[in-house]
């Protein structure tokens, strides 16, 4: 017999949808709300997102962000595949050493992260600003990309690699026809949300853009502090149509390339008979 | 057979020594990150934190002092990391309380249906987290929806817009899905056979919930209160928003001393300090964590 969930369990569970959900609810109504306060409903307006695209700190925010987000994941994804691929022929041992600072730097407060790196940079004299805003995002980004990559990299059956080098593949060609195919929708996906998380980040943005680099976050950041307008959610529900957008792509290859990959493995598992 | 064995053998021999050759220029990527921009940076300021600061030279002069700790003393400080390790606290069990029902609701669906809940949790969790924390100042703020439906139901405003309830409410809201989603792994992973056994032996369905589900859920829940409980002790964003610049969590003071003040030794003591409290934890939670290692 099926075990059901109890419907107190299914009640929760809805009510704990809605509580996502209706904060994002509030901020769409509130970009097209004509009431300033936002305290009630006061009219349809497009007036906060023409401000919104208007604003230059908006604009040169946006494009600084782009910058970074493309920037750290490239970098991030040169660490996470090299990475595991090592993972795969090293010892437990080196793994386990490996997986223990992959996951110092997923869960270790942004804080202490951010103010450790800021002090070097300031001992050492390195310049503040996007380049040192790459470097920071792309020491907790590669560890999320890592663990994505690496999930994908355990389920790889190394008889396909070792089958291609069987049939005369250099191996050059296996690793580009074989392993590197078989990872690219974990690449493809781990870029996406390496980018979207860089997009999005606030407190290693703060520390280490200095004066010179202010990326669309802090741009809302200094906005929510210091003026409350409802330009902020006409922004927010552009980006999140954006992230959003970006993320669905992301799932979309990956759900496409990973049945397309399960049908060649599909394939080759019958050909061995299994 | 054994000639097959032999043949496995070999491959795998080959394929690990130029496995083994390769994989030390693999390494150098991640090993350079790690250490340049990680390892020696935490290293540095716990060094650091030991040291004063020259008020006139604004150098930092390193000599082995215990200053920088002993400020922490003060009420400001203590009641600071206090409320910080309660907020924290607080968050990681109101995420368990209702991740849990959420994470086992979801497993308990068909597949179509699984896929659009999970959806529903995740798609929140990619966007703007800064706008969505932003929202919350709109909805709790007096006059604000919340408020007036409160006021409708008890004639009492709620006021607790910039208190240690919203820094609560937009820090559950925020790392919730972080908690869902391990869970909701760990309870996909329990094979269906082992409810039919349970049910064929007699055992209610809350019996079954508590003898199978929640044992075999309990590495997903250790995960959910890691990865929740640990990052939001050092909260910095949705204090700052939602707290008013009233309520402060240790977070905010370092980021104060670092950026505002420029005291980095007293700064660094901090920082450093959190993460000894974090390790604490994290000691204490894998103690609970090997004897529920699922086989």
């Amino acid at each position: 017999m099926r075990l059901r969930a109890h419907p107190v369990a299914g009640a929760v569970a809805l009510a704990v949808v809605g509580f996502l959900w209706i904060p994002i609810l509030a901020v769409a109504v509130n970009s097209i709300n004509q009431n300033t306060l936002m305290i009630s409903w006061g009219g349809a307006t497009a007036h906060w997102y023409a401000r919104a695209l208007h604003d230059p700190n908006v604009r040169t925010g946006l494009t600084t962000t782009i910058e970074i987000a493309l920037g750290s994941t490239f970098v991030s994804l040169v660490i996470a595949v090299s990475g595991a691929l090592w993972w795969r022929a090293a010892s437990a041992r080196a793994r386990a050493v490996y997986d223990a600072t992959v996951y110092a730097r997923i869960i270790l407060p942004e804080v202490v992260f951010a103010t450790a790196l800021f002090f070097l940079f300031l001992k050492t004299h390195f310049p503040l600003g996007i380049v040192a805003i790459i470097i920071g995002h792309s020491v907790w980004n590669s560890a999320y990309a890592a663990v994505i990559i690496q999930a994908r990299l355990v389920s790889l059956d190394p008889a396909i690699e070792e089958a291609a080098a069987d049939l005369g593949a250099t191996p050059w060609r296996a690793f580009r026809r074989v392993t590197f195919a078989a990872l690219l929708p974990a690449i493809i996906a781990g870029g996406l949300l390496t980018f979207t998380f860089s997009f999005d980040d606030v407190v290693t943005s703060y520390f280490l853009g200095g004066s010179s680099a202010s990326p669309l976050p802090l741009v809302l950041f200094g906005m929510i502090r210091f003026r409350i307008t409802p330009e902020i959610n006409a922004i927010g529900v552009m980006v999140m149509l954006f992230t959003v957008t970006l993320m669905g792509v992301a799932v979309a290859v990956f759900a496409l390339m990973g049945s397309a990959s399960r049908g060649r493995r599909g394939a080759l598992a019958e050909f061995y008979g299994q | 057979m054994q000639a097959a064995t032999a043949l496995r053998g070999r491959k795998a021999d080959s394929g690990q020594t130029t496995g083994r050759r390769l994989g030390h220029l693999l390494l150098v990527p991640t090993a350079l990150w790690t250490v340049a921009f990680f390892l020696i940076p935490l290293i540095l300021i716990t060094v650091f934190s030991f040291g004063t600061e020259n008020l006139i030279t604004f150098n930092v002069d390193f000599g082995w002092t215990v200053s920088n700790y002993a400020a922490f003393g003060s009420a400001l400080y203590v009641s600071t990391l206090l409320r910080s390790l309660a907020l924290s606290l607080g968050t990681t069990a109101a995420c368990a309380l209702l991740g849990f029902p959420l994470a086992f609701f979801i497993s308990r669906q068909r597949p179509r249906a699984q896929r659009a809940l999970l959806a529903c949790v995740i798609v929140p969790f990619w966007t703007s987290f800064l706008v969505r924390t932003y929202s919350w100042v709109n909805l709790l703020q007096t006059d604000g929806p919340i408020d007036r439906l409160a006021f409708g139901i008890t004639g009492h405003h709620l006021q607790i817009l910039y208190s240690p309830a919203s820094i609560a409410i937009g820090m559950t809201y925020s790392y919730l899905p972080l908690m869902v989603l391990p869970i909701y792994v760990a309870l996909e992973r329990i094979n269906p056979d082992l409810y039919a056994a349970a049910a064929d032996l007699g055992a209610r369905p809350w019996r079954q919930f508590r003898r199978v589900v929640f044992p075999l859920a309990r590495p997903g829940l250790i995960a959910g209160i890691i990865i929740v409980g640990v990052p939001a002790m050092g909260e910095y964003v949705i204090p700052e928003i939602l707290g008013g610049g009233k309520t402060l969590m240790v977070g905010n003071i370092i980021v104060g001393q670092y950026l505002d003040v420029g005291d980095y030794p007293f700064g660094s003591a901090l920082a450093v300090s959190l993460m000894v409290i974090l390790l604490a934890m994290l000691f204490a939670l894998r103690r609970v964590q090997p004897a529920v290692e699922p086989r």
